[in-house]
């Protein structure tokens, strides 16, 4: 039964338990005279403390440790991870193992976005509760969703010998590489999935999509010519322009209360926004003209700042992600070996790629035989959870007349404008509004 | 004209290196050599989503999961979906969006959903990670193989949709 708004001066809503979203967390919002005074993301999953266990372990378990913070985009651990692995051993990886590597990456930015877009973020636009409810009118496109996620998954499969927690990536590139032919069955369900990708672009631009444009400053990574998922410096849309390396000298992580995720932060001004919107504002340029021009035929611009459109912005990188992968596809050939040969010594490195939600930055500290001294991992939600917070107050303001439930739901649908992984952040999600 | 026997996937799901929930990868273990040559035995977990598209074209699936503990580690419930729905209580729970009961109701939207769906939960105690299973648990997980190969051959009896030219 729908909650009217109280005649008292304090209305609390909470959100108990956000549903589709990975992990656990709850919201409460606080509404005093009519004004948003606080929004807090309450994140109580309780730490899971890779950073510490990551401690004594060898390199070249790493990989297969990360991969373990998270069963969407374990890809996005693995990279991070080699690549630091990498870079204190003073090994660069490239031709066609850098091409497998983003390759198998796409794999999972097209299984993690079509499983957002399609399974857990369309619904709120289009009035169900959940996709199974939306299936009954929008199966078509359901299964085009599950589709899409599946292709993503093969690619994981294919490259990295399973679908969750692939077990295929080392440290100098892969444990097997495959033949030029073993590539066919993939080549066609990619084609058949860029067309799906396409179809769904042009679906959710149709979507109702409330007026919101935030003062984001964004962050990502940015590469020399490409759409940046491996590599590439820290750049943002008010000047930041860092090697990886920098990373700590301008931004840091804090501790708050209400959350057991970490919140990050750029040290002289706050909050800022990883992920999707800030990736496409950062590197329109880096994408293909037939890419731009679709962004263009659904309505975007070379920036978007209306956080509810992110669903666009994700369905535009799956294109992209369809089209990168038969890209390489069709430029591979087998390398020499699998993997280059690499040596541990007593070294920091460090690494930084583009998951789906945004970059994910690591730090390790070797001794001289590969063994971990210290770790530090900063996953993409934990980086997002200040402009989550700024964006609930600005998506709840205009609402502040209305019934808890009908603010309950905007602010869920504006959660869910970031796909955030509570698990990865530890990192989320219940909504509780207080008015005063 | 002859009929084909149903085309029957049996799928035991669950993660082996915490406690009894890896009981319904041991059931499909201990099936192995049970089941004739057509009947396909998986083991999944992770990923509910991809369940729908591993039991497209089946005319009938056996899932075989573990249990959130309510009366007795190691107790049988048997579910027929054509029937009655997977309560609540025993649907095992998921840190992620979707576990079997979405993706079963998922399917069904759908209309991708096999004509025959056989829950088999077992309920377990201790679902730790590296935890050994109950032994409650294990002694069920033989009892659950052999209904399952019983409930195997009940189900290729029912004629299956495609039909052979003979």
């Amino acid at each position: 039964m729908p909650t009217e708004p109280t005649t008292t001066a304090t209305r609390t809503i909470r959100v108990e338990n956000l549903a589709r979203v990975e992990g656990e967390g709850a919201l409460d919002l606080t509404i005093s005279d009519g004004r948003i005074v606080s929004a807090a993301l309450n994140i109580f999953e309780p730490a899971r403390l890779f950073e510490a266990l990551l401690r004594g372990r060898g390199y070249m378990e790493t990989p297969d440790i990360v991969a373990r913070i998270c069963g969407i985009c374990p890809i996005a651990y693995q990279m991070s991870a080699v690549h630091a692995i990498e870079n204190a051993f003073g090994v660069t990886v490239g031709g066609q193992l850098r091409a497998l590597r983003r390759l198998i990456y796409c794999g999972e930015w097209i299984e993690s976005h079509a499983l957002h877009i399609v399974m857990l973020h369309a619904p709120d636009f289009l009035g169900y509760p959940d996709a199974i409810a939306m299936a009954r009118d929008h199966g078509d496109k359901v299964r085009s969703g599950l589709a899409l996620k599946k292709t993503g998954n093969e690619i994981l499969r294919f490259l990295g010998g399973r679908e969750i927690h692939p077990v295929n990536v080392r440290p100098g590139g892969f444990y097997r590489v495959p033949r030029r032919t073993e590539f066919a069955p993939l080549v066609e369900n990619l084609k058949d999935a860029r067309d799906k990708a396409i179809d769904l672009v042009r679906w959710v631009a149709t979507f109702p999509f409330p007026d919101l444009e935030r003062d984001y400053e964004f962050v990502a990574l940015h590469h020399g010519d490409e759409y940046p998922i491996n590599e590439g410096r820290v750049v943002s849309s008010r000047g930041i322009d860092l090697d990886i390396a920098d990373y700590e000298t301008v931004f840091e992580e804090r501790q708050v209360a209400h959350s057991t995720a970490l919140h990050s932060l750029i040290k002289e001004r706050g909050a800022y926004l990883c992920g999707p919107l800030a990736r496409y504002a950062l590197n329109f340029d880096r994408l293909p003209a037939a890419v731009q021009s679709l962004a263009a035929e659904a309505g975007l611009g070379a920036v978007c700042r209306n956080p509810f459109r992110s669903i666009i912005v994700r369905a535009i990188e799956t294109v992209y992600a369809c089209e990168e992968a038969l890209r390489l596809i069709a430029g591979y050939g087998p390398p020499e070996a699998a993997s280059v040969p690499i040596e541990p010594r007593a070294a920091a490195g460090f690494g930084c790629t583009e998951a789906p939600r945004g970059i994910c930055w690591h730090r390790y500290t070797f001794d001289g035989d590969g063994t971990i001294k210290a770790a530090r991992i900063v996953p993409p939600t934990a980086q997002n959870q200040p402009s989550i917070e700024a964006d609930l107050v600005a998506v709840a303001t205009p609402l502040t007349a209305q019934s808890d439930d009908v603010i309950r739901a905007r602010c869920e649908q504006g959660i869910r404008n970031y796909d955030p992984c509570i698990s990865c952040s530890t990192h989320f999600l219940k909504l509780t509004v207080h008015r005063t | 004209m002859r009929e084909t026997p149903a085309q029957v996937l049996v799928i035991g799901l669950g993660n082996p290196d915490r406690g009894d929930d890896g009981v319904g990868p041991l059931v499909a273990n201990q099936l192995t050599g049970l089941l004739p040559a057509d009947v396909e035995v998986i083991s999944a977990h992770g990923d509910a989503l991809s369940l729908i598209s591993r039991s497209v074209g089946c005319d009938a699936v056996i899932y075989i999961d573990a249990a959130a503990p309510l009366t007795a580690p190691g107790r049988i419930h048997r579910v027929d979906l054509a029937t009655s729905e997977l309560p609540k209580d025993l649907a095992p729970a998921s840190s992620h969006a979707f576990g079997l009961t979405e993706a079963i109701d998922l399917a069904r939207a759908l209309q991708q959903a096999p004509r025959d769906i056989i829950v088999y939960a077992i309920e377990g105690a201790s679902f730790a990670g590296g935890a050994p299973m109950t032994a409650e648990v294990v002694a069920a997980a033989a009892e659950v193989a052999g209904r399952v190969a019983e409930e195997v051959e009940r189900l290729r009896r029912v004629p299956g949709k495609s039909v052979v030219n003979a």
